[in-house]
């Protein structure tokens, strides 16, 4: 009787047993959250809303539609890469892994992943079906080492409300810089006719924003932050780049002092008139313009990509991808398996559109059905304009981060521009020579 | 008189201020998420829900990271207490050669950071092929230099009249262990075993590596995996409910224990 607590225990854990010897076994791994509760038995993919939402339909759906197969799925904390590693060092990779395009060459270097080419023309999916952006994100040494989900990249997301206010729209749409300076002078006439900043940024606690910020108008400017494997910031165009929000944050164009909880929060109350973020919010703002209260109230919203303000039109991208991870006790049938789900992914790849991201098919681009979608006009460009990192820098992800909290310090006026960009320069080239 | 009542006034007021986080993330756990994007402040507008609570056990999956969290809380504290009472004993009463050096290593390894073994731990349990279990979750954490030093203390403690007393009518090493130190290490024992439960049920960064089939999270690592990308910004009620869910169990146990773990807490302080 003393232990008897333990037979409900025994019976919790007996319960949870789930294995299904006749079927094949296929492990999904991924990110984008869990939602059971609202989508665990949805199987209508065109019903389902949202990242994770519409992620579960579409396993769901697979699983309905293939009952030989018992879809283990691994849903990790955001970006659950310690996790892979882990699994990848203990040989118990699982059989499909969500990936972003520019960590797949760290792992693809290490010969940690399946190359995917025959695959993907098998199942009618192959690389040349990719929008550019896409087939750049998971090609490395001319191989395909995933397949693209979607490409992101920052947009300009805009309260056409307080633009109007501005004065800053024309023919129903936003007045958009071309230079530094009318940046700089739009900035200032949005704040003397609203009061308000021009730009809303997320700039505490939140560094990829800076870097995302310094990538894409340094390679406006036809530079590379990475040559030959290795960073390359202290150019003009470096300068420049950072030169261009320092005066931003001195001339009190921007929100200071947000995190991106606050900086979300402060467009949707009519912080200001810009803000930089990613294709994932294109869905949640659109979602307010259509409400009759609220600063985006009334079709108050409007997105582009980031305007093009040196020589060349470009954003700095990455996008989401499935990849294979090596695992020698992988079974033929497992590994099969997993080559069907893709073929389903591809095949559905419509419905994850609607996330907001940008399609990885061009055939999805070009089709009426996503350009009817709200604002997909204004993004389609992004689709040969957008531009991954080089593949043959690894460590993207810590690499952000140093970028950022350097690009930070500039911007604030921490540091000398100079120095920013030296020190930026050595500490990822530090990174990058110790691997 | 005045002095006491502010003193008194000043301990309610701590109170209220450590209160405050707690409420708020109680608070915020029961608002919807896309009010909560757009302004905190709703929290104050009188309009609940108990959707996000709906959310976390709508997945199935919770109620077996709890049973794992628990197997795994238990195991370790029950072999912890076990391991560092023996150790403890050995090194108070024993004397055998190279004790003290044993001892210094011992406490050697409360210099050692998880972070500097992590790597070696994980390919240890990867070539026995344990990951992905309730042992490859408890053993690590039986390594408890704390507890062996704590225990040590205590033993040492204890007068050995006690022990030669039990000599003399014969008892075994064993039986003067097992019978007559034991009972009087309990607060003790009842120290170590809370820190080692409570910290055994927050672990994160062990569990996130080694357990990495869902069906073997614990739950710190389960409702992690919940999260979605900017869980902070467009599932913030979310968030606070699994905040509140993850912290209930522990909330539960300092009412029913609170007068050992004040014991515990002063006791570990005092040694």
């Amino acid at each position: 009787m003393r232990w008897g607590w333990l037979l409900p225990l025994a019976a919790l854990l007996a319960g949870c047993s789930d294995a299904k010897p006749d079927k094949t076994r296929l492990v999904i791994q991924r990110f984008f959250g869990a939602c059971e509760a609202e989508y665990g038995r949805v199987t209508d993919i065109a019903a389902a809303e949202g990242e994770c939402g519409i992620m579960t339909a579409m396993i769901n759906r697979f699983e309905a539609e293939n009952p030989d197969i018992d879809v283990v799925e691994n849903i990790v904390f955001w970006p659950g890469y310690d996790q892979l590693t882990a699994q990848l060092a203990a040989n118990d990779a699982p059989d499909l892994v969500t990936m972003h395009g520019s960590v797949i060459s760290d792992y693809q270097a290490r010969g940690l992943l399946e190359p995917l080419d025959a695959d993907l023309t098998a199942i009618g999916a192959p690389p040349a079906s990719f929008t550019s952006a896409a087939r750049a994100a998971v090609t490395v040494d001319g191989h395909a080492w995933g397949l693209p989900i979607d490409t992101w990249a920052p947009l300009w997301h805009i309260n056409m409300n307080l633009f109007r206010k501005a004065g800053l729209v024309r023919g129903g749409k936003p007045v958009l810089p071309r230079s530094p300076q009318e940046l700089f002078a739009q900035a200032q006439q949005f704040r003397a006719r609203t009061g308000k900043p021009y730009l809303v940024q997320g700039t505490a606690n939140e560094y990829a924003g800076f870097t995302r910020n310094f990538y894409t108008f340094v390679m406006q400017q036809d530079a590379a932050p990475f040559e030959g494997g290795r960073a390359n910031f202290r150019t003009a165009a470096g300068r420049n780049a950072l030169q261009l929000f320092r005066t931003i944050y001195e001339r009190d164009f921007t929100t200071k002092n947000q995190d991106y909880s606050a900086a979300v929060a402060g467009f949707l109350k009519g912080d200001g008139g810009v803000f930089l973020v990613g294709t994932w919010m294109v869905g949640t703002f659109d979602a307010e313009s259509r409400k009759t209260s609220g600063a985006l109230a009334n079709g108050g919203y409007t997105v582009v990509p980031y305007p093009k303000l040196f020589a060349r039109e470009t954003t700095f991208a990455d996008g989401h991808n499935w990849v294979m991870p090596r695992n020698n006790r992988r079974t033929p049938e497992e590994r099969a398996a997993g080559v069907r789900f893709l073929k389903f992914f591809a095949g559905h790849a419509r419905h994850w559109a609607r996330t907001g991201h940008l399609p990885a098919f061009q055939a999805i681009i070009d089709s009426p059905e996503w350009r009817a979608l709200p604002h997909r006009d204004n993004l389609a460009t992004l689709a040969t304009t957008a531009q991954p990192l080089p593949k043959d820098v690894r460590r993207q992800f810590p690499i952000e981060t140093i970028v950022g909290t350097e690009a930070a310090a500039a911007i604030s006026g921490a540091k000398p521009i100079d120095q920013t960009l030296s020190d930026m320069e050595r500490r990822v080239n530090a990174v990058l020579d110790n691997l | 008189m005045t002095r006491s009542r502010l003193a008194t006034g000043l301990v309610i007021l701590a109170a209220v201020l450590m209160l405050v986080p707690l409420l708020w993330v109680l608070a915020l756990s029961l608002k919807d998420n896309a009010e909560l994007m757009t302004d905190t402040a709703s929290v104050f507008n009188g309009r609940f829900t108990l959707e996000n609570y709906r959310n976390l056990f709508g997945n199935g999956d919770v109620f077996r990271w709890i049973a794992n969290s628990l197997i795994v809380s238990f195991g370790m504290t029950a072999g912890v207490l076990m391991l560092a009472s023996l150790a403890g004993y050995g090194f108070a009463r024993l004397e055998f050669p190279g004790r003290n050096l044993l001892f210094v290593v011992v406490l050697l390894g409360l210099a050692v950071p998880e972070q500097a073994v992590i790597i070696a731990r994980h390919q240890m349990f990867s070539w026995l092929g344990m990951h992905n279990s309730y042992p490859a979750l408890i053993l690590p954490g039986l390594s408890a230099p704390f507890g062996v030093f704590l225990m040590t203390q205590y033993f040492r403690a204890i007068p050995r009249d006690i022990d030669e007393a039990a000599l003399l009518d014969g008892a075994s090493r064993f039986t003067i262990f097992w019978k007559l130190l034991l009972p009087l290490t309990i607060p003790a024992q009842a120290t170590l075993g809370i820190f080692t439960f409570l910290s055994a049920w927050n672990d994160y960064w062990w569990p996130l590596i080694s357990a990495t089939n869902k069906d073997m999270f614990t739950l710190t690592v389960g409702i992690a995996s919940t999260q979605m990308n900017f869980a902070q910004t467009e599932g913030l009620g979310f968030l606070m409910a699994q905040a509140v869910f993850a912290g209930a169990p522990m909330l539960i146990v300092y009412l029913f224990f609170q007068k050992y773990i004040v014991q515990a807490v002063a006791g570990a302080a005092g040694r």
